[in-house]
C-alpha cells in the first residue's frame, strides 16, 4: 500500500509519451528491497524492462551469483570476491604472468585462466579462440564497470554463463537467425543466399562474443541485460535487426566477404534504434516474459 | 403344193428317230433357209411346229438369223400381223415395250393407210385393216396410254398428219374413256415391269377393255359401269325379247331343239377321226384351226353367252367346265319364267346340244345339201343371240357372234366359200323369222319398231342382205358406203345418212323367201307349240341318261350365289332392254360392226356369187369390190376369208382371256360360296354353343340358386357367430371390466397395505417408544420402589426413630436438667465446624479459578511458541541459503587458492626442474643446499614468515608427496569440501592429511587469522570453544524444566521470561548450526560465546520483535 501510494500518478501518461524506465525503476526499487532477493521477478523483469543504470551493475550481479539474495552477507560475500580477486592476481604476479603494465583486459584473461586451470605455461603462448571471445567481452564489460573487482568478477561469470548455461543453445543460434530472417525478409535471406554469404556471417561476433566489440557499450549493456537474464535468443534479434537496419547496403553488396566486412564494422551510431528495434521484435516473436510482482 | 409336200415329207422326217436323218434334214433346212428368202418354208416350219410341238423345228426357228418377212402391202398380211400383235401384247408387256415405239409407228402408218391407201387394196381388206387398226388403238391405249397419247400428240400435231388424225384416229377416240393412267401414271410407270406383274394376260385384256367405251370392247366388270346410254344402245335387236314370253318361248325352243342333236354331239366328240376328212379341205396353214373349231364348234356357239375353256384344254376335260360354266346363265333364264326349280339347269343343257349341233348340220352332211337344214341351227343360234344377248351381254353380242362363228365359217369356207354369206343371210333371214314370229306371239313388240332409231344398226344387217339377195349389184355398194360414211362421219350427226337407204323393214320382210320364213315360222310353231311341254322335254333329257353330271353338284355347290347372281343380272338386264325404248341411236359406228355388216354383206354376197358362179357370163360390176376383175374375184374372197380368219383368231382369244378370267371370277364365286356354307356350319355351331350356352346357363342358375342358398346358409352362420362374437366381446368388456375393477381394488388393496404397513410401522415405533418408555417407566418403578422401599424404610426408621424420639423424649423429659449446657456446647462446636468448611469451600474455588486462569495462559503460551517454532524455522531456513551463499563465494575462494596453489606449485616445480638441469654437474650438497635456499625464498616471499621454516619443510615435503600423490589429495580436498567443512582448519587438515591435525592447525590458522581477524571473531572463537551441549538438547532440556515449574507453582511472570529466553536462545540458533558441523568431531561442543550470543540476541530479537506485528 505504501509503494503503491508512492507510485507517480503520471506513470500512466509516460509509457505514452515514450519515456521509459520511469515507472521500472520504481518497481525495481521495490524489488531490490525485498531481503532474500527473489530472483526469478529480478530476471523477468530484466527481460522486460530496460534495467536503469544505476542498478544495472548490482542487478547483474546479483544474477549473474556474484552476489547472494541475501542483503545481509552481501559486504561479507563481496569482500571474499575482492580477496580472492587480490589472491589471483597476487598468484599470477608472483609467477610473472603479469606485471604492472599488463593490460587490465589481459590480468582478467590470466585469471580466469588460472581459475579454470587453464593457464598456459607461459604468457607468451598464442591464444585460444575462446581467450578471443574473453578479451573482447571484457573489454566491453571494462567500459561499463569501472571497479576492476567487479569487473573480473563480471566477465568472469558472464563468460561461465555463455560456456555452461548457454552452451547447447549458442550453435543452434545461426538457424534460428536464418529462421527468423527469413520470416521478417525472405527476400534479403535469398540475396544472401544467392551471394552464399549466410554461413559467412560473423556468427562468432555476434553470437560468441555477444556483440561485443560490434555495438558501443551504451547499447551494448542492454542486449546483455536479456542476455544475463537468461536468454540469448535476443542475439538472435539483435543480428537479424541489423540485418534489416542496413538491408539496403546488404543488398548492393553482392560479395559474401564484402557482406561480412560490412557487418563486422557496422556503423555506430544506429545502434541504438537497432538494439530498441530488436527487443520488440524479440517480444514480438517470443512473446512479452510474465512479469510477476 | 409340190415343194410343200416335199417339205412337209421331210418335216415328217424331222422328227426321225435316226440321228443321221435328223442331221442331214437339219441341214437342208438351214440351207433352204439360207438360200431362200421367201416366207414359205419359215411359214411352214412355225405351222408343223404349232401342229407338232417339234423341238426341232423350233430348233431351227430359233436359229434363224435373218428377218423372212419382207415389207409389202398386202393387207391380209398386215391384218394379220396386227391381230398377232394385238393379241401377243397383253402376254408380252414387259418384253415388248422396247419396241413400243415400233408398235406406235406401226398404228400410225397403218392409221394413215387406211386414209391413203397406197397400196390400193380392196375396201374390203380395208375393212379389215380398219379394224385392226381399232383394236390396235384400243390396245395400245390401253396398255400404255401416256407413252400412246404422247406419240399420238407428237405424231399428228405434224401438219400431214392431220388428216389422218381427223379422219381415223378422232373417230377411234371418241370409243375411248380417259385412261386413268393418265391422270395418276406417267411414262416411265407404264413401263414398270411391277404393274405388268401382278396382271396376267387376261387381266390385261380386260384393262384394256374397261377403257373401251365401245359396246363390243367394253368389259362392264368391277364397278366400269359403262353409261347406261352406250350400254343400251345397242339393244336395239333384244326389243324383240324384252317381253319374258318371247323368252319363254326362245327356252321352250331351245329345250324342243336340244333333244334331237344330243347325241350326234356325243357321236362327234366320240369321233375325232373324221376330222382330217372335214379339214382336208382346209388349206394347210389353217389346218391347225380346223381341229379347235370342230372340237370347239358348240363352245364357239355358246360362247355368245360365255366363253369355253382355253383350247389348250384336252377333250376329256372338255365337258367339266363347260357345263359348269353354263351353269349359271342357264340357271338366270329359268328364274323370269317363275318355275326355277326344274327350269335353270335343262335349258342350259339343251343350250349346248343346240349349239353344237349347227356345225355338225353344216359339216357332216354333203356340201350341197339343202340349205334349209342347215340354216336350221344357225336361226337357232340367231334366235339365241337376241335372247341371251339381250337378256346378259347385249354389248356383246354382234361381235361375239361373228367372232364365234368364225371356225364354223372357216370350215364352211374351206368346204364352200360362201357358206359364211350364205350363213349370215340365213341368220338375217332366221332372225327375220323370229321377228316375225315374236311379232306374231308378241304384239307388244311391233315392227313399228324399226321406225325407231335403234333398229338402224341392227335392221340394216337384215335390210342388207335383204337388199343383197334381191340386188347382187347393190349390197356391195351399200357397204362400202356404209364403211364410208361410217369411217368418214362416226359423228352423231349423219347415222341416218348412212342407213337411210336400208332402213326399209317393210321391203326387208317381203323380200325375204318366203320358203324359208315359213319354214322357220314353221319350226318356230313347232318349237313354240310345244311350250307346255317344255317339262316333258327335260324329262326325256333326263332320262335319256344325259343330265349334266355336275349340275346338281353344281347348284349344291353355288346354292345360293348362282341364284342371286343370275336374278340380279337378269333383273338389270331386263331393265336395260326396258330402257332401251328411249335410247337415242348411236352416233357413229365402230370398224368392227362395220366389219361385221360387212361380213353379213359379203355372205349375202356370196349366196349370191355361188348361185351366180355358174353363170359367169352375167355383166356384174365386179369394180365395185374393189375393182378388181371376176377372174381374181375367188383371191379375194379367198383373202377376206383369211382375214375373217384372223379377226376370228383374234376374237376367240379375247373370248378365252374372257373365259379364264371367268373360272378365276367362278372360283371365288366357289370360295364365297364355301365361306357362306362355312358360316352357316358355324351358325350351326353358334347354334349349339347357344344351346350349351342356356343349358350352362340354366344349370348356372341352378347353382346360383344353390350358392345362393348357401350364401344365406353362410350369413346366417356368420350373423350368428358375429352374435355370439358380439356377445362374447361383451362378455369379455365386462370381464375386462371386471378386472380392472378388481384391478383397482387391488391397487386400493396394495396402497392399503402398504398404508397399513405404515402404520405398522408407526405402530412398532410407538411400541419400541412406548417399550423404550415403559422401561424408563419401569426403571423409574423401580427406582421409585427402591425410593418407597426406602421411604418405607425411612418411614420405619422415622418410626423407630420417633419411637426413639419419644423415649428418648421420654428421656429427656425424664432427664431435662442436665442436657442443655451440654447441647448448647455441641451446637457452638458444629457451628464453628461449619464456618471452617465454608471457608475451606471458598479457598478451593479460588484455587480453582486461578488454575483454570493458569491454563488458559499456558494454552496462549504454546500457541504463541508453536508460531515461533515456524518463524524460526524459516528463519533458519533463510539463514541456511544466507550461509549457502556466503559459502560460495568461499568456496569459489577456496578453489581459486586451490588454483592458486596449484600455479604456484607448478611454478615451483618448473623452477625445480629448471634447477635441476643447471645444477647437473655440482654436487649433491650443493644441490641440497641450493633447495633449502630455494625453500627459504619461497617461503619469504610468499608469507614472510621464518617461523615457519620447520613446518614450511614438511609443506613442502608434504608437496613433494602429494605431488607424488596428486589423484588422492585431490579427492581428498574435495570430500574434504563436500563434508562441509568450510573453515581453514580443515582445508588444511585435508590437504596434508598425513601430518596430525594439532601440528598441522598451528601454523595454518596463524597464518590466516591475519587477514580472517579483523572481520569477525567466529572463527576463533569456533576453532577454540568445543559446544558441550547441542542446541536442541538445551531447547529441550529448558522447555522441560520451563514446564515442570509451571507445575510447581509459578506466576505468570516466569512464564513470560520463559518464553523469552526461548525466543533468545532460538535466535542464537543459526549461529550455533553453523558450529554445530564444526563440532560434529566433537560430541562434546563447548559452551557458546556468551558475548557474541548477547550480541545477537539482542539483534535477532529487535527483527523478531518487527515481524510478527
Amino acid at each position: 500500500m505504501a509503494e503503491d501510494s508512492q507510485r507517480n500518478f503520471r506513470s500512466v501518461y509516460y509509457e505514452k509519451v515514450g519515456f521509459r524506465g520511469v515507472e521500472e525503476k520504481k518497481s525495481l526499487e521495490i524489488l531490490l528491497k525485498d531481503d532474500p532477493l527473489d530472483i526469478e521477478k529480478l530476471c523477468t523483469f530484466s527481460q522486460r524492462f530496460p534495467l536503469p543504470s544505476m542498478y544495472r551493475g548490482f542487478v547483474w550481479k546479483v544474477l549473474l551469483g556474484i552476489l547472494p539474495p541475501h542483503h545481509e552477507s552481501h559486504t561479507q560475500v563481496m569482500m571474499y570476491r575482492k580477496e580472492q580477486y587480490t589472491d589471483v592476481l597476487h598468484a599470477l604476479k608472483v609467477i610473472r604472468f603479469v606485471s604492472d603494465s599488463t593490460p587490465q583486459v589481459d590480468i582478467y584473461l590470466r585469471m580466469y585462466q588460472l581459475e579454470s586451470g587453464k593457464l598456459p605455461r607461459s604468457p607468451s603462448f598464442p591464444l585460444e579462440p575462446e581467450d578471443e571471445v574473453f578479451l573482447a567481452i571484457a573489454k566491453a564489460m571494462e567500459e561499463m564497470v569501472e571497479d576492476n573487482v567487479d569487473c573480473y568478477w563480471l566477465v568472469r561469470c558472464f563468460v561461465n554463463q555463455l560456456n555452461n548455461k548457454f552452451r547447447d543453445s549458442l550453435p543452434q543460434l545461426p538457424k534460428v537467425f536464418e529462421q527468423y530472417l527469413n520470416l521478417e525478409d525472405s527476400r534479403l535471406l535469398n540475396h544472401m543466399k544467392m551471394c552464399s554469404a549466410v554461413t559467412k556471417l560473423p556468427y562468432d561476433l555476434w553470437f560468441q562474443k555477444c556483440f561485443a566489440g560490434c555495438l558501443p557499450e551504451s547499447s551494448l549493456q542492454r542486449v546483455w541485460d536479456k542476455v544475463i537474464s537468461g536468454s540469448c535468443k535476443i542475439l538472435v534479434f539483435v543480428a537479424v535487426e541489423i540485418l534489416l537496419t542496413f538491408k539496403i547496403k546488404v543488398m548492393a553488396l553482392n560479395n559474401s566477404e564484402k557482406i561480412t566486412k560490412f557487418l563486422e564494422n557496422i556503423p555506430q551510431d544506429s545502434s541504438d534504434a537497432i538494439v530498441s528495434k530488436a527487443i520488440d521484435l524479440w517480444h514480438k516473436h517470443c512473446g512479452t516474459p510474465v512479469h510477476s510482482m | 403344193m409340190a415343194q410343200q409336200a416335199n417339205i412337209s415329207e421331210l418335216l415328217s422326217m424331222l422328227d426321225s428317230s435316226a440321228l443321221g436323218v435328223l442331221d442331214d434334214i437339219t441341214t437342208v433346212f438351214k440351207e433352204n433357209l439360207n438360200s431362200d428368202r421367201g416366207p414359205m418354208l419359215v411359214n411352214t416350219l412355225v405351222d408343223y411346229y404349232l401342229e407338232t410341238n417339234s423341238q426341232q423345228v423350233l430348233r431351227i426357228l430359233t436359229t434363224l438369223q435373218e428377218p423372212h418377212d419382207k415389207t409389202d402391202t398386202d393387207v391380209v398380211i398386215l391384218t394379220t400381223g396386227v391381230l398377232v400383235l394385238i393379241t401377243m401384247l397383253p402376254m408380252i408387256p414387259q418384253s415388248g415395250k422396247q419396241y413400243l415405239h415400233d408398235f406406235f409407228d406401226v398404228f400410225g402408218r397403218l392409221s394413215s393407210w387406211c386414209l391413203k391407201n397406197p397400196g390400193h387394196v380392196t375396201e374390203i381388206y380395208l375393212v379389215h385393216l380398219h379394224a385392226s387398226v381399232y383394236a390396235l388403238f384400243h390396245r395400245l391405249y390401253g396398255m400404255y396410254p401416256c407413252n400412246f397419247v404422247s406419240f399420238l400428240r407428237s405424231h399428228y400435231s405434224m401438219k400431214e398428219n392431220l388428216e389422218t388424225f381427223e379422219e381415223v384416229v378422232k373417230p377411234m377416240m371418241e370409243h375411248v374413256r380417259i385412261h386413268p393412267e393418265l391422270v395418276t401414271g406417267s411414262k416411265d410407270h407404264e413401263l414398270d415391269p411391277r404393274r405388268w406383274k401382278r396382271l396376267e394376260t387376261h387381266d390385261v385384256v380386260i384393262e384394256c377393255a374397261k377403257i373401251s367405251l365401245d359396246p363390243t370392247e367394253a368389259s362392264y366388270e368391277d364397278g366400269y359401269s359403262v353409261s347406261q346410254q352406250i350400254s343400251t344402245r345397242f339393244h336395239h335387236r333384244p326389243t324383240d325379247a324384252i317381253a319374258s314370253p318371247y323368252v319363254d318361248t326362245q327356252n321352250s325352243y331351245g329345250n324342243a331343239t336340244s333333244t334331237p342333236y344330243s347325241t350326234p354331239r356325243l357321236a362327234l366328240l366320240n369321233t375325232p377321226g373324221q376330222l382330217p376328212q372335214v379339214l382336208s379341205f382346209s388349206s394347210t396353214r389353217l389346218s391347225t384351226e380346223p381341229t379347235q373349231a370342230t372340237i370347239w364348234s358348240p363352245s364357239a356357239v355358246c360362247g355368245m353367252t360365255t366363253p369355253p375353256t382355253s383350247p389348250g384344254n384336252v377333250p376329256p376335260e372338255l365337258s367339266h367346265p363347260y357345263s359348269k360354266v353354263f351353269g349359271t346363265p342357264a340357271g338366270g333364264k329359268g328364274t323370269p319364267l317363275g318355275t326355277p326349280a326344274t327350269s335353270p339347269p335343262p335349258p342350259c343343257h339343251s343350250d349346248d346340244y343346240v349349239h353344237i349341233s349347227p356345225p355338225q348340220a353344216i359339216v357332216m352332211p354333203p356340201k350341197k345339201e339343202d340349205r334349209l337344214d342347215s340354216v336350221r341351227p344357225c336361226l337357232h343360234r340367231q334366235h339365241h343371240l337376241p335372247n341371251d344377248r339381250g337378256l346378259e351381254e347385249t354389248s356383246d353380242n354382234k361381235s361375239s357372234v361373228t367372232l364365234s362363228d368364225l371356225p364354223e365359217f372357216l370350215g364352211d369356207l374351206a368346204s364352200e366359200e360362201d357358206s359364211v354369206e350364205k350363213d349370215k343371210e340365213e341368220a338375217a333371214i332366221s332372225k327375220e323369222l323370229s321377228e316375225i314370229t315374236t311379232a306374231d306371239t308378241e304384239p307388244v313388240v311391233p315392227r313399228g319398231g324399226f321406225d325407231s332409231p335403234f333398229y338402224r344398226d341392227s335392221l340394216p344387217c337384215s335390210q342388207r342382205k335383204s337388199h343383197s339377195t334381191s340386188s347382187n349389184t347393190q349390197g356391195p355398194s351399200v357397204s362400202t358406203e356404209l364403211l364410208t360414211s361410217s369411217l368418214d362421219k362416226l359423228g352423231p350427226d349423219t347415222p341416218k345418212q348412212a342407213f337411210t337407204p336400208i332402213d326399209r323393214p317393210c321391203g326387208c320382210d317381203n323380200e325375204s323367201p318366203a320358203g324359208n320364213r315359213e319354214s322357220q315360222t314353221s319350226l318356230e310353231t313347232n318349237i313354240l307349240t310345244p311350250s307346255p311341254c317344255k317339262i316333258p322335254s327335260q324329262k326325256v333329257g333326263f332320262g335319256s341318261g344325259q343330265p349334266p353330271p355336275y349340275d346338281h353338284l353344281f347348284e349344291m355347290a353355288l346354292p345360293k350365289t348362282a341364284y342371286h347372281f343370275v336374278s340380279k343380272k337378269t333383273e338389270e338386264l331386263l331393265k336395260k332392254v326396258k330402257g332401251n325404248t328411249e335410247e337415242d341411236y348411236m352416233p357413229s359406228t365402230s370398224p368392227v360392226e362395220v366389219l361385221d355388216r360387212l361380213i353379213q354383206q359379203g355372205a349375202d354376197a356370196h349366196t349370191k356369187e355361188l348361185n351366180k358362179l355358174s353363170l359367169p357370163s352375167k355383166s356384174v360390176d365386179w369394180t365395185h369390190f374393189g375393182g378388181s376383175p371376176p377372174s381374181d374375184e375367188i383371191h379375194t374372197l379367198r383373202n377376206q376369208l383369211l382375214l375373217l380368219h384372223n379377226q376370228l383368231l383374234y376374237e376367240r382369244f379375247k373370248r378365252q382371256q374372257h373365259a379364264l378370267r371367268n373360272r378365276r371370277l367362278l372360283r371365288k364365286v366357289i370360295k364365297a360360296t364355301a365361306l357362306e356354307e362355312h358360316n352357316a356350319a358355324m351358325k350351326d355351331q353358334l347354334k349349339l354353343q347357344e344351346k350349351d350356352i342356356q343349358m350352362w346357363k340354366v344349370s348356372m342358375q341352378k347353382e346360383q340358386a344353390r350358392y345362393n342358398q348357401l350364401q344365406e346358409e353362410r350369413d346366417t352362420v356368420v350373423t350368428q357367430l358375429h352374435s355370439q362374437i358380439k356377445q362374447l366381446q361383451h362378455d369379455r368388456e365386462e370381464f375386462y371390466n371386471q378386472s380392472q375393477e378388481l384391478q383397482t381394488k387391488l391397487e386400493d388393496c396394495r396402497n392399503m397395505i402398504a398404508e397399513l404397513r405404515l402404520e405398522l410401522k408407526k405402530a412398532n415405533n410407538k411400541v419400541c417408544h412406548r417399550e423404550l418408555l415403559l422401561s424408563q417407566v419401569s426403571q423409574k418403578l423401580s427406582n421409585s420402589e427402591s425410593v418407597q422401599q426406602q421411604m418405607e424404610f425411612l418411614n420405619r426408621q422415622l418410626l423407630v426413630l420417633g419411637e426413639v424420639n419419644e423415649l428418648y423424649l421420654e428421656q429427656l423429659q425424664n432427664k431435662h436438667a442436665d442436657t442443655t449446657q451440654e447441647v448448647e456446647m455441641m451446637k457452638t462446636s458444629y457451628r464453628k465446624e461449619l464456618e471452617k468448611n465454608r471457608s475451606h469451600l471458598l479457598q478451593q474455588n479460588q484455587r480453582l479459578d486461578t488454575s483454570q486462569k493458569r491454563i488458559v495462559e499456558l494454552e496462549s503460551h504454546l500457541a504463541k511458541k508453536d508460531h515461533l517454532l515456524l518463524e524460526q524455522k524459516k528463519y533458519l531456513e533463510d539463514v541456511k541459503l544466507q550461509a549457502r551463499g556466503q559459502l560460495q563465494a568461499v568456496e569459489s575462494r577456496y578453489e581459486a587458492q586451490k588454483r592458486i596453489t596449484q600455479a604456484f606449485e607448478l611454478e615451483i616445480l618448473d623452477l625445480y626442474g629448471r634447477l635441476e638441469k643447471d645444477g647437473l654437474l655440482k654436487k649433491l650438497e650443493e644441490k641440497t643446499e641450493a633447495a633449502e635456499a630455494a625453500e627459504e625464498r619461497f617461503d619469504c616471499c610468499n608469507e614472510g614468515c621464518p617461523d615457519s621454516l620447520v613446518g614450511h619443510n614438511e609443506e613442502a615435503a608434504g608437496h613433494n608427496g602429494e605431488t607424488k600423490t596428486p589423484k588422492s589429495g585431490s579427492s581428498r580436498g574435495s570430500s574434504g569440501s563436500r563434508g562441509g567443512g568450510g573453515s581453514s582448519s580443515s582445508s588444511s587438515e585435508l590437504s596434508t592429511p598425513e601430518k596430525p591435525p594439532n601440528q598441522r592447525v598451528g601454523p595454518f590458522s596463524s597464518r590466516w587469522e591475519t587477514t580472517v581477524e579483523p572481520s569477525t571473531s567466529i572463527p576463533v572463537t569456533v576453532g577454540s570453544l568445543p559446544s558441550s551441549k547441542s542446541f536442541l538438547a538445551i531447547k529441550a532440556r529448558e522447555l522441560f524444566r520451563n514446564k515442570s515449574e509451571s507445575q510447581c507453582d509459578e506466576d505468570g511472570l516466569t512464564n513470560n521470561s520463559l518464553s523469552e529466553t526461548l525466543k533468545t536462545e532460538l535466535y542464537k540458533d543459526p549461529n550455533l548450526e553453523v558450529k554445530a558441523p564444526l563440532g560434529l568431531d566433537n560430541p562434546h561442543p563447548s559452551p557458546k560465546n556468551q558475548e557474541s550470543v548477547g550480541q545477537l540476541r539482542i539483534m535477532d530479537y529487535n527483527e523478531t520483535q518487527h515481524e510478527p506485528s
